[in-house]
């Protein structure tokens, strides 16, 4: 890979990023409001999206008794609780 | 609470500059880490570049991958007042966990400190983020890393966002939402396993579109 690709990948990178926070107005309040829809799914979707395998499977045991715990300290919505229940989780995972 | 997230991506740090030098070389390895900051790209990167890959299918992948910020500067575009400048500074920091880290204490305030509050948790933690994945790489690099730290560190994100999906999520219509988007992702993910990275914002754009109370 030379350096004028890396640079280019870069660009294209930083690019994505400025395009909607840098150079777009404030969107109008119908669109605000979709876009306020969208911070819970999209959370909930990276986790699960971090959950699979490029074979079309789950990934191994640990990390999905961690998720699996903080699942369960979630109803709290507490972001430090999620975390504990995480820990609790992949200390099981572990174990087993 | 980013502490975690940091020690994280610093481990997956030392993964990349560990897989990466062969391909980059030991200063471009670093450098990329420095110039383009994007853990899921750089190690698209390296496996196309270990596939044998060109330039145009790495400016591809780079283009897909690049495709969630659109969404997440979309995202975070009304919740941040600050002048252009400072935007463009911003914005090199936003990425998952950092939009995660600041979208969650935004709106965690009143409305009227939920700008300030945004922009500082994006720099904060950006900065963090950004210090872990540099000094990472280097360690990387250098041969260095500890494997029982980095099997650790893959289990630090999918727990942060559950973590951030609970906080996100206080009404029955956004439960049903984010459930929702999870179980889409989980069938686009089972489906394409290459594009499961994209998924999350195809299925949460998706979920957000019908109207609803929140």
């Amino acid at each position: 890979m030379s350096a004028l690709s890396l640079v280019l990948v870069a660009l294209l990178t930083y690019a994505s990023r400025a395009v909607s926070l840098v150079l777009l107005p404030r969107p109008n309040p119908r669109i605000e409001a979709v876009l306020a829809r969208i911070p819970g799914p999209i959370f909930a979707s990276l986790a699960a999206a971090m959950l699979l395998t490029d074979v079309r499977s789950f990934v191994a045991g640990p990390t999905l008794w961690a998720a699996g715990g903080a699942l369960l300290a979630s109803p709290a919505r507490s972001l430090l609780g999620c975390l504990l229940g995480g820990a609790i989780g992949y200390a099981i995972g572990v174990l087993l | 609470m980013a502490i975690p997230a940091a020690a994280a991506i610093g481990a997956f740090g030392t993964i990349y500059g560990a897989a990466a030098r062969t391909f980059l070389g030991v200063p471009l390895t670093v450098v990329s880490s420095i110039i383009v900051f994007s853990g899921s790209l750089q190690f698209t990167m390296v496996a196309l570049l270990a596939a044998g890959a060109g330039t145009i299918p790495l400016l591809l992948a780079a283009c897909v991958l690049n495709l969630r910020h659109l969404v997440l500067g979309a995202v975070m575009r009304p919740r941040i007042e600050a002048r252009l400048a400072r935007r463009a500074l911003l914005a090199f920091f936003l990425v998952d966990e950092t939009f995660g880290f600041s979208v969650a204490a935004g709106d965690a305030q009143p409305r009227e400190h939920r700008g300030a509050v945004t922009e500082r948790t994006l720099l904060a933690t950006g900065v963090a983020c950004y210090a872990a994945w540099i000094i990472g790489t280097v360690i990387g690099v250098l041969g260095g890393g500890l494997p029982g730290v980095e099997r650790m560190a893959g289990a630090v994100f999918p727990v942060l966002f559950i973590g951030l999906a609970a906080m996100a999520t206080a009404t029955r219509s956004q439960l049903v939402r984010t459930l929702a988007a999870a179980a889409l992702t989980i069938a686009f993910g089972l489906a394409l396993p290459d594009w499961r990275m994209v998924a999350p914002i195809v299925a949460g754009v998706l979920v957000a579109l019908p109207a609803g109370d929140g």
